[in-house]
């Protein structure tokens, strides 16, 4: 007892941690209740953090760590100097979604990947949709993303996006929303993998007590997925990941998902096409190569018809693709559908081909190449977020509220050279969940990613990816700016 | 198994190897300078010759003293020999297949590089330098021991262990060439015997050597001993029945295995003992082009 005494600092350490003093947000907190109790299918969790004092956090926070440096999770970030490698950071305290809740999301994402599937099918042949009058029809043809060379392709089972993911967030009442729809080369997946694994050693205990719903099958389904996008009637297809390289911000994922696979990790020079087959090299001599799962993106992935200064594609990819010789995954022209403009079609799409209502909402967007549109947005844009159509990973995203009046009168000038490049959305005031900084738990913004296979059928990750904004009130949540990570559990409860 | 990977791990074992050797030589040499302080014969040139860079090396130094060769071997960029280069290379080349290695050899490499990076050589207090290069030689087999202990034998073993026998076959006969070929006649006096003895020691050859040849060292026992002995792991011989061993589990191995097998048998044929300096090194230089062209033909079948 002495020690205690005279050691004080050890004295707050061991003082147990307490709802009743949790800082509450303005936002709707997956843990808290406005009224400082634990939401009823938290409870258990949430008793046992009451449990533990500063001392044990910081433990806990230490191991987790540590696990994750033993490991070599990392990630590449680019700056002045070069990419470098960081350390994942992911945050020891679960983000829990109920299963009944989460039955629901995955009923809509299945819904929405199905009809943006359908629909960039259709973009590249009947063109039903575009002719429907629903949308601009040059809002598609004329985009950047829009592959002429896609033209009268069909792909086995409509699946062009075969691999997607969907950001969602969760409004002030704590409904999920669809914030965006990644259907190009998503990346993250991984690290939910990752972030489970490290959890499991982290937390045994917890484990054995809340029935979380396992994800490790993602591997597994990926290589059936793939299997299933091959032309080739093969049963073991030969399969490869194509990687930019080692430079590569998510070359970690890759290596990662080659392996879990037992696949091989390709670069562009390993792969050689000979009359319209793609064959990789070996020591064993030419292999034919039936399916690639590409992480490049669809300007680099063939000199012969996006980049001609690629050096990490493959010369006459495309033309053994358009010949059936091989699968591309996902497929080339995907990204007409990725488009944030695009984006606020979804819900009249699944109403065109699936003839369902949405499921899942989206956010309202406007568009800033609609002058009705536009002229809403200039007027309250402190309240809005306005973002590029064609860009990913949070760059290029303004938000109003941040901006002061020179800036704003700045972004409006920038808005107006190149409307049709930009929507902007009601500034969303996504959900919190306790998150460990320094020396207690304090709410901070969050955000989910669920990774959806579309073969035979569809598949939907048990939760995600949850990403946090570390900073105190800030709501950008990529790992390339300073987002954190935490593991996902869907419970029965 | 990937063309890239396999030329990954061979050139990454290569370079390993060829970082072991140079700091053995130099090791050697260090040591040898402290019994004969005075004598300037025993300089540090042959360092450079047997490497065949000394182009390279007057093109920047003047004298061929303690200081100028050790930056040289240790620090220049423009040597793609310098043991910088060498960890350079090896971590360029361990990249992409980290994966494929046991987790253990990968730490052995990044302390190696940490030891020869973080350090200059000309920093090194005089009374440690020995101490440093030592270090260097167990951590280089470190990092071959873990592979030796860990990693399933398959493609990925097979293609280290070819570049670590290429490279070490190679780096014998040019420490043997250099040693006695270009050194004997310059001799100022006669310290052959110590000579012959900082030879084997060079190869941590001297106990083996012992037990074997049971007498004085000499020119003709010693020489017969590292390129004929068919036991002792770092012996020409040894190291091209190994090469031999790797191809044979190796596919596509045909052309390979006979280009192998006729400089065997030819270096059993040969009468080493009373080879004059002329014929010794003309026999040497054939080796290391023989072993030269087997190194063009895994690249030709297998990169």
């Amino acid at each position: 007892m002495d020690v205690i005494f005279k050691k004080g600092d050890k004295l707050i350490k061991k003082m147990k941690l307490s709802w009743s003093k949790y800082e509450l947000s303005k936002s709707y907190d997956e843990y808290i209740t406005p009224k400082r109790t634990v939401r009823g299918h938290l409870r258990k969790i949430g008793n046992f953090f009451e449990s533990l004092s500063l001392n044990d956090l910081q433990e806990l926070d230490s191991a987790t760590k540590s696990a994750i440096k033993s490991m070599g999770i990392n990630f590449r970030v680019y700056s002045d100097e070069g990419s470098v490698e960081r350390t994942w950071p992911l945050d020891f305290i679960p983000r829990i979604i109920k299963k009944s809740e989460w039955d629901n999301v995955e009923k809509g994402l299945k819904q929405r990947t199905m009809a943006l599937n359908y629909f960039i099918e259709d973009c590249y042949n009947d063109q039903r949709f575009l002719n429907s009058g629903i949308i601009n029809k040059s809002l598609i043809t004329a985009s950047k993303y829009y592959l002429k060379f896609c033209k009268g392709i069909k792909l086995p089972n409509k699946s062009w996006a075969h691999i997607s993911g969907s950001d969602l967030i969760k409004d002030i009442k704590g409904i999920f929303h669809v914030l965006e729809d990644n259907l190009r080369v998503p990346s993250g997946v991984s690290y939910m993998l990752e972030n489970r694994y490290v959890m499991k050693r982290v937390f045994p205990d917890l484990f054995s007590h809340y029935g979380v719903s396992k994800i490790d099958e993602y591997p597994t389904k990926l290589y059936e997925c793939l299997v299933e996008a091959s032309f080739s009637k093969s049963k073991k297809p030969e399969i490869v990941l194509l990687t930019p390289g080692i430079y590569n911000s998510a070359y970690y994922e890759h290596s990662y998902l080659a392996q879990q696979m037992g696949i091989d990790l390709v670069e562009g020079s390993d792969l050689i096409v000979k009359k319209n087959i793609v064959y990789k090299k070996t020591i064993e001599g030419l292999q034919k190569v039936d399916v690639i799962y590409r992480r490049i993106d669809d300007d680099f992935i063939d000199p012969e018809v996006g980049n001609p200064h690629s050096v990490i594609g493959v010369k006459g990819l495309i033309r053994a693709w358009k010949n059936k010789n091989v699968a591309i995954v996902n497929a080339p022209g995907c990204g007409i559908a990725d488009d944030k403009a695009v984006y606020s079609f979804v819900p009249e799409m699944i109403n065109f081909y699936l003839k369902e209502d949405p499921i899942l909402p989206n956010i309202k967007t406007f568009m800033l190449s609609n002058k009705q549109d536009r002229e809403y947005v200039f007027q309250n844009l402190k309240k809005m977020v306005t973002k590029p159509v064609a860009e990913s990973g949070g760059y290029g995203i303004s938000i109003g509220k941040n901006l002061n009046s020179k800036e704003i009168n700045k972004l409006k000038k920038d808005l107006m050279k190149d409307p049709k490049n930009y929507v902007a959305q009601p500034l969303i005031d996504l959900s919190t969940s306790p998150t460990f900084r320094k020396d207690s738990l304090f709410p901070r913004h969050l955000d989910l990613r669920p990774f959806i296979l579309s073969g035979k059928k569809t598949y939907v990750t048990v939760g995600g990816l949850t990403r946090v904004a570390l900073k105190r009130g800030s709501t950008v949540v990529n790992s390339s700016q300073g987002g954190g990570s935490k593991d996902t559990w869907v419970v029965d409860a | 198994m990937l063309s890239r990977s396999a030329k990954h791990l061979y050139w990454l074992s290569r370079y390993v190897e060829r970082t072991e050797n140079i700091a053995r030589m130099i090791d050697v040499n260090l040591e040898l300078i402290l019994d004969f302080p005075d004598d300037h014969s025993l300089n540090w040139k042959p360092l450079i010759d047997t490497l065949d860079i000394n182009d390279l090396f007057e093109s920047k130094y003047k004298n061929y003293n303690e200081t100028n060769v050790l930056n040289f071997l240790f620090e220049d960029k423009k040597n793609s020999s310098s043991l910088k280069n060498c960890l350079v290379m090896s971590k360029y080349n361990i990249e992409t297949i980290k994966d494929d290695l046991p987790k253990s050899a990968n730490i052995s490499l990044n302390h190696l590089y940490e030891h020869i990076i973080d350090n200059k050589i000309s920093k090194v207090h005089k009374r440690k330098k020995l101490q440093y290069i030592t270090n260097i030689v167990s951590m280089t087999q470190n990092f071959f021991g873990s592979i030796n202990d860990n990693l399933s034998r398959g493609y990925e073993f097979e293609f280290i262990r070819l570049g670590r026998f290429v490279e070490r076959t190679d780096m014998i006969s040019r420490i043997i060439d250099c040693l006695c070929v270009s050194k004997s006649s310059k001799q100022t006096h006669d310290f052959s015997t110590m000579e012959w003895i900082s030879m084997l020691t060079t190869l941590s050859a001297q106990d083996a050597f012992r037990k074997e040849a049971k007498g004085e060292a000499n020119r003709g026992e010693v020489i017969t001993f590292l390129l004929k002995n068919d036991s002792f792991p770092r012996s020409v011989f040894r190291s091209l029945i190994t090469i031999e061993l790797c191809l044979q589990n190796l596919p596509r191995n045909k052309k390979l295995l006979q280009m192998i097998s006729r400089l065997i048998s030819s270096s059993e044929r040969s009468k080493l003992y009373n080879f004059d300096d002329k014929r010794l090194h003309l026999y040497l230089d054939n080796l290391q082009k023989n072993v030269s062209s087997i190194d063009s033909k895994i690249h030709n079948i297998y990169f």
